[in-house]
């Protein structure tokens, strides 16, 4: 299969996604009508659509661990982001959730949800088992939503302070980078299936050949984004907290 | 502390009465953050002047082709001690200097938090000189380069005494630094005046206090790599040394992970001089403080992150390349936008072409060019040909002298009348300016040409190709001129010490707070604290008609949390970074197994028993603080002498492992595994050692009876330390003995 072909072709269209999708956008609009900031739902969908049907997640699926990597930080951190952002202000957690709204579990969420599914049985299962990879996804949304929460919580009064917000943003970053550092300079496989993929789409010798992606490298690219990529993410939300602070005159909280 | 008056016109005093009698010593034992920062400021003029020595000594040398009024190998000594003088004894002092003495008077503070622990952070710089230049008694300078790269520093390749020396002296260095960046941390966050919220500090103070994380954070990454190196080259480890198994790249990514913030730390004082220098010689509050503020906390998280782009050379593939390269493109953005502001600033001001203006301004059009040949660097082709050129020692040189010594030389004529009463001449002042515009580029842009032609750095010298010669006499006539302007400077401060013009509370008509007071200010600082609800408290005072609009709430309510326990936690984030580094070499290792003993020559089951100990430690410290809480003394000794017994017994543990492996013929010299074992648990055990040493005291303290009820939160802020050594135990737990079991 050439790369065109291969562009073009392994779209995987799951009847199941697309109902999920439409249902998700008609309760949407059934709880919040006009309330709703429809725009940042509609990316919301857009990127995790994007992360499970797009060529990515046929290369997820057992060819390159760096689309996997993709699709992981698409799942924990955009598409929460979105979800969060796309709540309307008067928008409250059901009780029982409220409790994890602690900014440590919230922390050990964001963090975990990297270092959880690297090691390597658990990212080789998830890859090989389909069933395993639907509790992935779910549990990289919810991981990645309890880690938004402290920063991008529908109102102020549930943030973080802006200072307390960047240490946590800070911390987080400085945690995930050293797995990708890890990553990227471990001379062993983390996920041993993408050593030798089975090659069910005949696309294996572009991906060699032309794409010169070894296993190495490929090992090497998905720490890199891990370890840049993922920390401008970070960054940005930092950059968010400054200007939040800066911009009109809340009262100061603390500042350690 | 509310009053609206300023201080009184008082004579400068040199000294106070009560330390008349020992007026000889006052400056050597002084702990007030004044004397401290002259006394940084000193020192970093002195070593600037043996620094500038080495660099007409080289250039003498290079001044003419085929020269040989140097030996090749006192050549390598003498480029190694002028980078590593000018980096670690000229630009970190003198930044820190003008901090230390500035950043307490721009917040309305007396002092330091700790100044103790102030003048200790002094007293290291020094030290570690004197360190440093023993080397050359001691068998010879180091001749390995600034950055020391293994394994060329390693005993085989350089068997003098020469490298040790370095590495101890900047490990003393290093220390020395991150005690101050923690005072610096401590001091914004707890000893602000009244008024002075964050979101109201002057740029200056900000830019440094976010300067102060990247140096906690940085500088232990570099120490831990120091370790390394002298456990290499003192007790035969092998972390570095390619053909035992070890890894000099491993080397490179350590340094340049400390060596990349390193370049921001270095330049971050001198954009908090420019920014405040340029608005008030603009007459014009700063263009876009926020995105200042900002741009600085975006830089220092992206230092952090970028170190690949000074090993484009080496081979990490081409992937790595790629991506260092994209983020270091993205680090010019935050810095562009500094440029910017401090431009736009200008626009339209009614600007004043004093001295400190002049050198701003300067500072400014090189920065940029040291900007643009920068990003060329990023650029991996382009870096391919041009490293280890000509045209990267213009380029850096640019940043060092271009940018931050001009800064330094802005910031010396700004505040020179502050620390001493008298204004400096302003005729030597723009002779300084001039000789040193002329010299500078003289020097350094000729340089980027002699690069491009393709003249290696740190040659001793050169064979006699078309434009070499010429070229290189150009760059070393400008050093004579820069030579000349060091002269005027020193000069200039002489004169005017004595006999310059009075220079008044403000001579500037600046806003921020240190011109709220005497010049020179006297020994509490103020005697009274103008109102504080804007950036500029002076200029609201002197236009009550239309005063700067009040920034944030409209409140003076300060939170200052205690300071003992914020330090604490400064220095364990601090030294969280030292063992993160140590446990990223040792997993490093572990991941690439030698031939030799490995982890199963651990007894994992009793070591469990003795971490067993190490954490129930922490519980019984914890009760042990809630019974001084509740004032209840023989419980609380009860808990501290079991605490410090259970630490005791977990010391042992790790005594009896030692043993079992130097019983079987394992030491630090035996392999990587052994070598990376030792050092990671050898340093935790180090500071557990500590730990029960500071517990000790405590113990000694409330034994006596006189705890008093102050003091528990330096109880706490002991114990905050344990929990942390407790919690670092864990991770090397868990990849020390219990990562082998998953295989
Ligand atoms: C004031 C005028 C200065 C002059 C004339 C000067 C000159 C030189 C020369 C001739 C070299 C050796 C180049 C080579 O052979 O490769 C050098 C290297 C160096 N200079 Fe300067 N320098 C000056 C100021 C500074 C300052 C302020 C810094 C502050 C950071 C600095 C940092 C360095 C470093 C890091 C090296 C590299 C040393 C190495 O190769 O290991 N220089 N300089
Ligand atoms: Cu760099």
């Amino acid at each position: 299969m050439t790369t065109y072909e291969f562009l073009t072709t392994t779209w995987r269209w799951s009847f199941l996604l697309l109902l999920f999708c439409a249902l998700a956008l008609v309760g949407y609009f059934l709880a919040f009508r006009r309330r709703g900031r429809l725009a940042y739902l509609g990316g919301a969908l857009a990127v995790f659509l994007f992360a499970l049907i797009s060529p990515v997640s046929a290369l997820a699926d057992g060819y390159l661990f760096s689309a996997h990597m993709v699709q992981h930080i698409l799942l924990v951190l955009i598409v929460p982001a979105f979800l969060l952002l796309s709540l309307p202000r008067s928008f409250s957690l059901p009780r029982p959730f409220t409790a994890l709204t602690h900014p440590l579990i919230g922390w050990m969420a964001g963090v975990g949800a990297m270092w959880l599914w690297h090691v390597p049985a658990l990212c080789n299962a998830a890859t090989t088992s389909s069933a395993i990879s639907v509790i992935q996804t779910t549990s990289l949304l919810l991981m990645g939503s309890a880690f938004w929460w402290q920063v991008l919580a529908p109102r102020d009064a549930q943030r973080l302070s802006p200072a307390a917000g960047i240490a946590y943003l800070f911390t987080a970053c400085t945690a995930c980078s050293v797995l990708g550092i890890i990553l990227t300079f471990a001379p062993v496989s983390i996920c041993p299936v993408y050593q030798q993929p089975v090659d069910r789409l005949g696309i294996l010798s572009s991906i060699r050949g032309q794409w010169g992606l070894t296993s190495e490298r490929d090992q090497q690219i998905g720490g890199l984004l891990m370890w840049v990529p993922m920390c401008l993410i970070y960054l940005t939300a930092i950059l968010a907290q400054l200007a939040r602070w800066h911009s009109g005159p809340h009262p100061e909280k603390s500042n350690a | 502390m509310n009053g609206t008056t300023t201080a009184p016109a008082s004579p400068a005093t040199l000294l106070d009465p009560a330390e008349h009698w020992h007026h000889r010593l006052a400056w050597l034992s002084t702990v007030d953050h004044k004397r401290i920062g002259v006394l940084y400021l000193l020192t970093g003029l002195f070593f600037f002047v043996v620094g500038g020595l080495e660099a007409l000594v080289l250039r003498v040398q290079l001044a003419v082709p085929k020269n040989h009024f140097l030996q090749p190998d006192t050549f390598n000594q003498l480029f190694t001690m002028h980078g590593t003088t000018m980096i670690f004894l000229v630009v970190i002092p003198v930044g820190l200097g003008f901090v230390n003495y500035f950043l307490p008077l721009q917040i309305g503070a007396r002092d330091m938090a700790f100044p103790r622990l102030n003048a200790f952070g002094f007293w290291l710089i020094p030290f570690g000189g004197i360190l440093l230049h023993f080397s050359v008694l001691a068998g010879g300078a180091p001749a390995v380069g600034w950055f020391s790269y293994a394994p060329l520093s390693e005993t085989p390749y350089s068997s003098t005494l020469g490298v040790d020396y370095w590495a101890v002296a900047l490990f003393v260095l290093g220390i020395g630094s991150v005690a101050t960046a923690i005072n610096i941390i401590a001091t914004v966050i707890c000893r602000r005046a009244p008024g002075m919220t964050m979101r109201r500090l002057p740029l200056f103070t900000w830019i440094n206090f976010v300067n102060a994380f990247m140096i906690i954070l940085a500088l232990p990454v570099l120490n831990a790599g120091l370790a390394m190196l002298l456990i290499d080259r003192q007790l035969e480890g092998h972390f570095f040394l390619p053909f035992h198994g070890g890894s000099a790249v491993l080397w490179q990514h350590i340094f340049w992970a400390f060596g990349h913030p390193e370049v921001y730390i270095m330049v971050f004082p001198a954009f908090g001089i420019v920014s405040e220098v340029i608005p008030v010689f603009s007459r014009k509050p700063i263009f876009g403080y926020a995105f200042v503020a900002a741009s600085s906390v975006a830089i220092a998280v992206l230092s952090m992150g970028v170190w690949g782009h000074h090993m484009f050379t080496v081979g990490m593939g081409r992937a790595a390349n790629s991506f260092f390269a994209i983020s270091s493109l993205l680090i010019a953005i935050p810095t562009g936008v500094k440029v910017l502001n401090w431009t736009a600033t200008m626009i339209g001001g009614r600007l004043r072409f004093d001295v400190p203006m002049l050198f701003c301004i300067a500072f400014l059009i090189q920065f940029l060019l040291a900007g643009i040949t920068g990003i060329s660097h990023a650029v991996v082709p382009l870096d391919w040909q041009t490293k280890n050129s000509y045209f990267l020692v213009a380029h850096f040189h640019f940043v060092a002298v271009g940018a931050i010594v001009f800064a330094f030389f802005a910031a010396v004529y700004f505040w020179f009348p502050k620390m001493s009463g008298r204004m400096l001449s302003e005729r030597l002042g723009k002779w300084t300016f001039w000789l040193m515009v002329i010299g500078f580029n003289m020097t350094f842009i000729i340089q980027h040409f002699l690069g491009l032609l393709g003249m290696p750095r740190r040659v001793f010298t050169y064979p006699n190709l078309p434009h070499w010669g010429w070229m290189n006499m150009l760059s070393t006539v400008g050093v004579l001129f820069m030579a000349a302007a060091a002269l005027f400077l020193v000069w200039n401060l002489a004169v005017s010490f004595f006999r310059g013009k009075i220079a008044g509370d403000n001579p500037w008509n600046a806003w921020t707070l240190e011109w709220a007071t005497t010049s020179p200010p006297p020994h509490e600082n103020f005697h009274a604290l103008p109102p504080i609800r804007s950036r500029r408290p002076l200029w609201d005072i002197a236009n009550p008609d239309r005063p700067d609009p009040v920034v944030g709430e409209n409140t003076s309510e300060i939170e200052s949390p205690d300071k003992t326990k914020t330090g604490i936690l400064t220095f364990i984030v601090s030294e969280a970074a030292f063992f993160a580094i140590l446990l990223l070499a040792y997993l490093y290792f572990y991941a690439r197994p030698q031939p030799g003993p490995g982890p199963r020559e651990l007894d994992v089951p009793r070591t469990l028993v003795f971490s067993l100990c190490l954490f129930a430690s922490s519980f019984t410290l914890w009760r042990s603080e809630i019974a001084l809480g509740r004032q209840r003394r023989g419980s609380m000794l009860g808990w501290l002498v079991l605490t410090i017994t259970l630490g005791g017994v977990f010391l042992v543990g790790q005594g009896m492992e030692y043993w079992k492996l130097f019983q079987t013929g394992v030491d630090v010299s035996t392999n990587l595994f052994a070598t990376s074992f030792f050092t990671l648990t050898g340093f935790h055990g180090l500071h557990v050692f500590l730990g029960l040493v500071a517990l000790l005291i405590f113990l000694w303290l409330a034994w006596r009876g006189d705890f008093a009820p102050g003091r528990s939160s330096a109880f706490e802020a002991a114990g905050y330390y344990w929990h942390f050594v407790d919690i670092v135990w864990v991770f090397v737990l868990l990849t020390v003995y219990i990562l082998p079991l998953a295989r």
